[in-house]
């Protein structure tokens, strides 16, 4: 017998309790999404409420389903699998359980701040000043979970899953620190410590690689470990896997500004963006093959273990994703697909497919094992496949139709040189067909995953639960075991010290984000300044916190892209001078309603009052909700000074003290459009209702480059 | 030629060379470490998520 064999027990309450945080938050973040879904062709599902508006909800859709559906997979499949490939139990049960208690507040946090309207309105990244340092907290709980249990590991060599955890956990890390920094105005609201471009190249880099980093990196950890245990066969190549991982996450880190191609990011950064988006189909496609052919001489088993089904089809969603992904990046293709429906299209196949049957095929694997059962009914399982994929095809067909269809129409001009569909509502109200046939699609979905959450409970009941599992392995050997463990030129010799390999990986993600900031917060020249423009005035940042509380940029972008097509409808192009107060910027990502940048001036602030209370009125078949709430609701003007020095902490150049006049300058600015109000047969209007505000930053949008014909308001401001 | 392709990206400079010389750093640095491996090793570290120590269940296959 070997004297070093100790004995020991892997932990699977912690497993257990993930996995069942999962699929309850599975199910209310799918439901999160079939009900916005819903209001896109239904708009009084809102049920007439603030709290339950499309862009309110739709952060909370998000969320729910990146954070708190995936972030809970993950670390239900990194919590199994580590301790089994460190042959050892997690670090700390009470950091593991910190962990667990921690990530779900922070969930209900959500949940509950989302809707009131208490965002940061960066895409992925809303969550209040508060909830992301909890978020920063729990996650260094889970880093330190994770490297001290690889130290205390009794397996020499970490499994490429182990480094892709490793990466998920230094990175996102990173991501999270950098894009949240914010300077707080009150406990519930903070200014983005960036502006304009430079908050819209960071913001990107964030958001794009938390697609990478939390829903790709960790998932494919899962992947290299789930996919051979349920194969019963190792991984079709390490070697391909030690490129596979080195290339991916070095090249991912640079590809963010594909989000803001044509627009006001300069021309450098976009370009390399795209050119390391195209190169990421080489690491993206290895990882997919390495996956697939994993399943040689296993096929068969496919038909008779639905967790195999679910794993191929996710493997394979991976694999059309990142092909799609490259395509999207390309300036001449995003000019079309950019702002329409075919990026939603696009981020459900990674989500549906990839994220959802690979959570859905570890859940089915887990729980058998878990419970030292049987599943309950394989043919459930079954059912959930095909509804899951049926669902997936009903949601993600028609909103390729739905984006290729709109963005062909905004392009169109007459032979005679003018817009074939000059009225945005007309794109719009063509797409009807496509958000209900989606709708009926999230509905296969999610009757889906139901059918799974019985087919686990009933398993769970039918099994006794083995809360820790006894085994024996050697312990570690602390001398060199080999004669090429200790040369630096084998992959070996970085794989058995988890700080060098954790070194590298950070180095390897770091270039790609320094080499796009640097220049951009250096030169000059990348952001050249407009003298025409101006701080908002105290009204007018009221009034645009108030567009950020209701997530207006959710449906509405403010970039107008240098297209004719664009300068036709919208007006002026957007320039990154125009943007150096914005914290944060709001260029959104969507066009479900039009742009909105050079929206000041455009229609008197009568429209804009009657068009918020009842957007059927000024637009009839509009399927923007109502906002009669504003009309009613007082505007508060206590935190006025605490936001405008926070404003000021950051750059905004508001002068010293101007927090004593900018009660008396808001409310001469509220008295003018109260009296231009009367002009549009408004005469009721008080001047202290949020919608004031709200029409005074509309109105004031996009204007400052014309600020010779700017209205007098404007001037009070400066 | 490659000069070439990098001058139609408009407005990057330095920073195309820079990227492709990382890019074709990383990827044959990768390739290297990879090749270098002894087949004994790699089939070793691949084993390892159907060796981790936990006895073979009863009655879990679903067939």
């Amino acid at each position: 017998m070997n004297p070093n064999l100790e004995t020991f027990k892997y932990d699977n309450r912690i497993v257990r309790a993930f996995a069942i945080a999962t699929v309850i938050w599975g199910l209310v973040g799918f439901s999160a999404g079939l009900l916005i879904a819903c209001q896109l062709f239904w708009p009084e599902l809102n049920l007439n409420l603030q709290f339950t508006t499309f862009g309110r909800l739709r952060p909370l859709h998000t969320n729910a389903v990146i954070f708190a559906f995936v972030g809970n997979g993950m670390f239900m499949g990194i919590y199994y699998s580590l301790q089994r490939l460190c042959k050892a139990r997690m670090f700390s049960d009470t950091l593991s359980w910190v962990n667990f208690w921690g990530w779900q507040a922070i969930i209900v946090s959500a949940a509950v701040t989302l809707p009131l309207g208490l965002t940061s309105s960066k895409e992925y990244a809303e969550l209040e000043w508060p909830i992301d340092i909890a978020i920063a907290v729990i996650w260094v709980v889970f880093a330190i979970n994770l490297f001290g249990t690889i130290f205390k590991r009794r397996e020499k060599h970490l499994y490429v899953a182990v480094w892709f955890y490793i990466a998920t956990a230094i990175t996102v890390a990173m991501l999270h620190i950098v894009n949240s920094l914010a300077v707080p105005a009150g406990w519930f609201k903070s200014y983005s410590l960036y502006a304009g471009v430079q908050d819209a190249l960071v913001q990107w880099w964030y958001a794009h690689n938390a697609v990478a980093f939390f829903l790709t990196t960790s998932y494919l950890g899962l992947m290299y470990y789930f996919l051979p245990k349920a194969a019963n066969r190792p991984v079709f190549s390490y070697r391909l896997s030690i490129i596979h991982f080195w290339a991916l996450i070095f090249i991912y880190i640079w590809a963010g500004p594909h989000h803001l191609l044509y627009t006001a990011l300069p021309d450098w950064a976009q370009s390399l963006g795209m050119a390391f988006s195209i190169m990421l189909i080489a690491p993206s496609w290895g990882g997919m093959l390495n996956g697939l052919l994993t399943m040689r001489g296993a096929w068969d088993k496919v038909r008779e273990e639905p967790m195999l089904k679910f794993m191929v089809v996710a493997v394979t969603a991976y694999g059309m994703a990142t092909l799609e992904g490259p395509m999207l990046s390309i300036k001449s293709v995003n000019a079309l697909s950019h702002y329409t429906d075919w990026t939603i299209a696009h981020v459900h196949t990674g989500a549906l497919g990839w994220n959802g049957f690979l959570t859905f095929s570890v859940l089915y694997w887990l729980y058998p094992r878990l419970y030292n059962t049987k599943l309950y009914s394989v043919k459930l399982a079954n059912w959930h496949f095909w509804l899951g994929l049926l669902g997936m095809m009903f949601y993600v067909i028609p909103m390729y139709w739905s984006g290729i269809t709109q963005g062909l129409m905004w392009k169109q001009f007459t032979s005679e040189g003018f817009m074939q569909y000059p009225n945005f509502l007309e794109t719009v109200l063509q797409l009807i067909p496509m958000y209900k046939l989606r709708a009926i699609g999230g509905t296969f979905y999610i009757l889906g995953a139901c059918l799974m959450a019985y087919n686990l409970y009933k398993t769970a009941k039918a099994g006794v639960f083995v809360p820790e599992v006894e085994v024996q392995a050697p312990a570690l050997k602390t001398e060199v075991a080999a004669h090429d463990g200790n040369d630096p030129w084998h992959h070996r010799w970085i794989e058995s010290k988890p700080l060098v390999m954790t070194g590298f990986a950070l180095i390897a993600v770091l270039i790609g984000g320094l080499v796009e900031f640097i220049p951009m917060w250096i030169i000059k020249e990348n952001v050249p300044t407009i003298a025409a423009v101006k701080p908002y005035t105290p009204l007018e940042v009221l009034g645009r916190d108030i567009y950020i509380r209701e997530g207006c940029v959710g449906c509405h972008s403010q970039m107008i892209r240098p297209f004719r097509s664009e300068t036709e409808r919208y007006g002026e192009y957007s320039k990154a001078g125009e943007f150096v107060f914005d914290h944060p910027f709001l260029w959104g990502s969507k066009r479900t309603g039009p742009d909105l940048h050079r929206i000041g001036g455009k229609y008197p602030d009568a429209w804009h009052y009657n068009h918020m209370d009842e957007p059927q009125l000024t637009s009839p078949g509009s399927i923007m909700p109502r906002y009669p709430w504003l009309l009613t609701q007082k505007l508060e003007t206590n935190s006025l000074p605490a936001r405008i020095g926070a404003l000021r902490k950051i750059g905004v150049p508001y002068p010293g003290g101007f927090e004593a006049t900018a009660q008396t300058n808001l409310q001469a600015q509220a008295a003018k459009i109260v009296e231009n109000l009367k002009q549009g047969a408004i005469t009721n209007a008080p001047p202290d209702r949020e919608i004031i505000a709200l029409i005074a930053y509309l109105q004031r949008l996009g204007t400052d480059i014309k600020a010779t014909n700017a209205p007098p308001v404007k001037t009070a401001a400066n | 030629m490659i000069k070439n392709v990098l001058s139609d990206i408009g407005g990057i400079g330095l920073y195309g060379v820079i990227s492709i010389c990382l890019f074709f750093a990383v990827f044959t640095g990768a390739l290297f470490l990879s090749l270098r491996m002894k087949q004994s090793v790699a089939d070793h570290i691949n084993s390892l998520p159907l060796e981790d120590g936990e006895p073979v269940q009863k009655g879990v296959s679903h067939e």
